[in-house]
């Protein structure tokens, strides 16, 4: 393995990487040495062009880039030398001749590369009032996203996004010199389901996204880690916060799952998370307070059980393990068999997007459950996780409790409904389709009562008198739990469980 | 078949310069030079057409034709009557020429005449300072030049 | 146009007979006698001959063309291809159109000799687009050959000697001389030099390992196999020896090209050029380009050969020699010059795109009068900002002339801040 020296600290690298690639691989890019860089981007092709990373290395006489420099074992790189500053500063003046002073009314104000490396290595003052070069201004590149020509850096990052990614090569620079400008074909449109990240990589705000345009300054959002909940894939994201409301989702590098993208399906979903949903809990479709809702659901529990009624459980691919867990734990403990699931399906395609249209399929079947359409029969009690599921399969059930994070189609025919709160709204894991479960942070808090659907559980299993059951919850002690009952989950808990997720065994 | 773009048998002579190159797409600049001499200019079809043909997106065919200078993405006078501007040229009053021209023409450099007859343009060095100022009219160099003969060369093109 | 040098040599000696620029013309005076040796020699001692000879690349760089074919892998895994560069785009330079025009054989021996040291079955001549007359030239030659069996297969009999010339033209950018934007510009693509490594060698044309000479270099070679080491040296200098055809141009009173040794002192070549016109006083000569800095009447007795050249804080380039009388103002020479390297950069690299722009447009505002000191100080700046730094070297081409220009000719630029106007009124016109 190379020994690699940079400002006198000696790291041990990968064999054939460059410098800016062993510093990435080690997670010390930007994060313990700063090699500023423009147009690399570690999952697009080397570019070389905008120059911004050029650091001297021992032993040859130019500055080199260290986007393209191979790393040779025994290399000295210099980052902070009296060359390599005034390079630095050189190329941030240059790249300032024809960007507009566009700070105050740009989207990317406060994530900007331009403003960030001219603070860290640029120059005080302009040199130059030429005047700009003529480019567009605020026009619409496509139904997702917003194009100011003028701010370009042309580090072409969305040109190479275009062609080696979504592979739908609508970008391109025309012309050469400083006329060069980036472009779509004439009468072409940027238009495809990955189209929002060329957004992510712009370092500067000549490509924004329409849905986030004038929002909210971004020095007033917070990241919360999360996963996205729109298929099985689970691309982890960051969810930006202020005041109690998502404003976007932003993708969260995961170099096994998801690498630096999301679809703008996926990206978009933030928007789901309304109030359109059920809010208040109600007995025979009218409202009550949550007490009496639980109390009904479990009476109907406990009279199920003395008659020695079928109890059954429906299950949900949107629900976390944890909540699935206590699903199992509560049939067991009523007499009933595993619940059954429904999973919607749709297209996938050769990038991120699985045909299986939500986020824990895969943990449903970990714990032994099955999916089917149809309950077996009639019930005398229907405990169901609701989501996207068709009425018809409960016409024969007698009391229909619903646990319900969203505005599930049971709620016209639930007995009981319950809200339940979405999996932005707590803690937990998901198992994505390679079976790599994942845990998600909450990111903001209920305007209404609403408990994750485990404690609910809990709850009606007090009330219904089952033996051993209290209604504290706790969920990293559930998920304790799981991995212990569990085999395949052996050592994974959110007690132990990183941002990066693990493989179950 | 992209609706008005070039010719089948502009195809065919495309097609057939493919075996010269390990890849195609080497071929693709003769490609567009053989366009251009049948349709004067490439339009959007055109580019399309080729990006059909060379497997390339389209906008990868355009960014090829809006780099180089011979290329023209609108319509162009019936003739090119181009001056060398640069430095030889220039010590020898080719800038002093080109001004008479465009008064003699009518029209600013860069433009067409209104007739469409002649497109004036200026270019960068044409490799022939030894026998400077020079023009480039339609593909042809006359060289050794004043306004006078300038002029002369000019209006005998129809 | 010229149909011969003012002063010939071995090069240039029958470029007056147009039947020399046919195969039966050619062969009249030793046409091919260079390959007919060279595929009697072990391909890696023709190498080694070229690389004795000293002949240095004739397109600007002055890099040992036989050290340069050394560079390709002997191994035969993949095929091995030549490109000829004929995009001669240099202002000033006008040599290589004479050769392809007058002796287009020459150059095609001199690859076909070339493709025998290195095992390339596959030559490209990329012409630049304007040069249409030279083209159907090279064709035609190329097609002599072919019919006569010196392209195809088993050539001169030797089997596995097979070799084909492909003639492509280019389409009007001065990059696409560069070694590797004329890489791309071949594969189909924008001209926009690549970043390296990895060199032409390993990854060239197509991925293929490539070499790339210059036209003129490839037209010394059949002379130097036909004739040997000794007699190559015998002109020239030590580190630089053969002859060039130095191109003369401006304001000069018999401007054309002029073949003559390398080394030979740069006040001969303008006096074999008639002298500056007019009889008129030298204010400046660029010696070798429009990217070469500019020397004063001081340096005139340089010897034109880049050891000495560099010794003068300049370069031999592609030996386009431009004069400049008293009349000329620099002010106006800068503009011309950065509004060229403005149009031709290919926009990749952030200080040639932006640095060359903010140089033209400061030089434009000085030639107008609206100029002022600090715009001085950053003509000496902004240069520095770009050289070396870039992914080919054209942002130092670009960057050099402003540097020789204020080196030499700063109390011009001082002239247009204080008079707040040209003070050259019989200057030529821009």
């Amino acid at each position: 393995m190379p020994l690699l020296t940079i400002d006198g600290t000696e790291y041990e690298v990968s064999e054939g990487r460059t410098i800016l690639q062993a510093l990435d691989d080690l997670g010390l890019l930007m994060s313990g040495v700063d090699i500023p860089h423009y147009c690399w981007h570690p999952k697009l092709p080397i570019d070389g062009s905008c120059r911004m990373c050029q650091v001297a290395v021992e032993g040859m006489p130019k500055l080199q880039i260290a986007c393209n420099t191979p790393v040779r074992d025994g290399m000295v790189v210099s980052t902070r030398s009296e060359p390599v500053k005034k390079a630095q500063r050189g190329v941030m003046e240059l790249l300032l001749i024809n960007h507009p002073l566009d700070c105050p009314i740009c989207d990317q104000a406060g994530e900007c590369k331009l403003q960030d490396y001219a603070f860290e290595y640029g120059m005080a003052g302009a040199r130059t009032e030429e005047p700009r070069r003529p480019a567009k201004k605020a026009t619409e590149l496509g139904p997702t996203i917003v194009f100011d020509q003028e701010r370009c850096i042309l580090c072409r990052r969305c040109v190479r996004f275009c062609r080696e990614v979504s592979k739908s090569g609508e970008l391109g620079v025309f012309a050469r010199g400083d006329h060069s400008l980036l472009e779509l074909f004439p009468g072409a449109e940027l238009d495809n389901p990955y189209s929002m990240n060329v957004a992510d990589i712009c370092p500067v705000g000549a490509l924004t996204t329409k849905d986030f345009r004038f929002k909210i300054r971004v020095w007033f959002l917070d990241d919360v880690e999360s996963v996205c909940n729109q298929c099985s894939n689970g691309c982890n994201i960051y969810a930006s916060r202020s005041n109690n409301r998502v404003y976007r989702y932003l993708p969260r590098r995961n170099d096994e799952v998801n690498e630096t993208w999301i679809c703008d399906h996926g990206r978009l979903s933030y928007s789901l998370i309304t109030d359109n949903r059920l809010t208040q809990p109600r007995v025979a479709r009218r409202s009550t307070t949550y007490a009496a809702a639980l109390s009904k659901a479990g009476d109907a529990v406990r009279a199920a059980r003395e008659a020695g009624g079928r109890i059954v459980g429906v299950a949900s691919p949107f629900a976390a393990n944890e909540d699935l867990f206590v699903l199992r734990e509560f049939l067991e403990a009523v007499g009933g068999a595993n619940p059954t699931f429904a999973v919607p399906r749709g297209e996938g395609d050769e990038l991120l997007v699985k045909v299986e249209k939500a986020p824990n399929a895969a943990g449903a079947r970990a714990l032994g459950f099955e999916e089917s359409e149809s309950l077996g029969g009639a019930a005398a009690v229907a405990v169901v996780l609701g989501h996207a599921l068709e009425a018809q399969a409960f016409e024969n059930v007698e009391t229909l409790i619903l646990l319900d994070s969203e505005n599930c189609v049971l709620r016209e025919r639930a007995d009981v409904e319950l809200p339940a709160r979405s999996f932005v709204e707590k803690e937990g894991t998901f198992t994505n389709h390679a079976n790599r479960v994942q845990r998600f942070r909450p990111i903001v808090e209920p305007t209404f009562e609403a408990f994750a659907e485990g404690e609910i559980l809990q709850r009606i299993a007090v009330v219904a008198g089952l033996a051993g059951w209290t209604e504290a919850y706790d969920v990293r002690e559930v998920s304790k739990r799981l991995s212990e009952a569990v085999a395949a989950f052996n050592g994974i808990h959110l007690g132990s469980l990183d941002d990066c997720g693990q493989k179950l065994a | 078949m992209e609706l008005d773009s070039f010719s089948p048998e502009i195809q065919q002579e495309i097609e057939a310069l493919f075996p010269r190159y390990p890849d195609k797409r080497g071929a693709l600049l003769p490609a567009i030079h053989l366009v251009q001499a049948e349709k004067g200019y490439l339009a959007p079809q055109d580019a399309r057409a080729l990006a059909g043909l060379f497997e390339l997106q389209p906008v990868e065919i355009w960014e090829v034709l809006t780099f180089y200078n011979m290329f023209y993405t609108s319509p162009q006078g019936r003739h090119h009557v181009y001056v060398c501007t640069n430095l030889p040229c220039s010590l020898r009053g080719a800038r002093t020429l080109l001004k008479g021209l465009e008064a003699h023409l009518g029209v600013r450099c860069g433009q067409t005449t209104a007739d469409g007859r002649i497109t004036l343009g200026r270019e960068e060095c044409l490799g022939s300072c030894g026998t400077a100022p020079v023009l480039r009219v339609d593909g042809e160099y006359v060289e050794n030049l004043d306004l006078a003969e300038a002029k002369r060369v000019i209006d005998g093109l129809e | 146009m010229i149909t011969q040098p003012h002063i010939t040599n071995y090069l240039s000696e029958h470029y007056g007979n147009d039947a020399y620029s046919g195969l039966a013309g050619y062969q009249e005076h030793e046409g091919f006698e260079g390959l007919r040796k060279a595929v009697r020699m072990k391909p890696a001692d023709v190498v080694e001959l070229v690389k004795s000879s000293g002949l240095r690349g004739r397109g600007g760089a002055g890099f040992s063309t036989g050290l340069k074919w050394s560079f390709m892998p002997t191994e035969n895994d993949r095929p091995k291809v030549f490109v000829c560069n004929a995009d001669e785009s240099e202002p000033g330079s006008f040599k290589d159109r004479l050769i392809m025009e007058r002796g287009p054989h020459q150059v095609l021996e001199g690859i076909l000799i070339g493709a025998w040291a290195v095992g390339a079955s596959k030559s490209f001549i990329y012409i630049r687009g304007e040069y249409e007359f030279a083209a159907r030239r090279l064709e035609s030659a190329v097609s002599e050959l072919y019919a006569e069996g010196y392209l195809g297969r088993n050539i001169l009999g030797k089997k596995g000697f097979d070799h084909d010339i492909v003639v492509h033209r280019g389409a009007g950018a001065y990059i696409c001389g560069e070694e590797t934007g004329l890489l791309e510009s071949l594969e189909g693509k924008k001209g926009q030099p690549r970043k390296k490594p990895p060199f032409p060698a390993q990854h060239g044309a197509f991925g293929l390992p490539t070499t790339v000479n210059n036209v003129e270099t490839f037209a010394h070679v059949p002379f130097i196999l036909a004739r040997g080491i000794d007699w190559f040296r015998e002109s020239g200098t030590e580190k630089s020896p053969g002859t060039t055809l130095f191109g003369v141009s401006g304001h000069i009173e018999r401007p054309g090209l002029f073949e003559l040794p390398l080394g030979t002192p740069l006040v001969e070549i303008i006096d074999h050029a008639g002298g500056v016109r007019g009889g008129r006083r030298l204010k400046g000569v660029i010696p070798g380009g429009v990217s070469m800095p500019v020397l004063p009447p001081t340096e005139l007795d340089v010897p034109m050969a880049e050891e000495s050249l560099a010794e003068r804080g300049t370069h031999l380039g592609t030996g386009g020699i431009m004069v400049m009388d008293e009349t000329t103002c620099m002010v106006r020479v800068a503009c011309v010059a950065s509004y060229f390297f403005r149009d031709e950069s290919c926009g990749q690299c952030t200080q040639c795109r932006e640095g060359t722009g903010w140089i033209h447009k400061i030089c434009e505002r000085l030639e107008a009068g609206r100029g002022s000191a600090a715009d001085l100080g950053l003509l000496d700046d902004v240069p520095t900002l770009m050289e070396g730094q870039t992914i080919c070297a054209f942002a130092d081409a670009a960057a050099w002339p402003i540097q020789g220009l204020m080196r030499h000719f700063r109390s011009d630029f001082e002239a247009h801040v204080a008079e707040r106007k040209c003070p050259f009124p019989e200057s030529f016109e821009l």
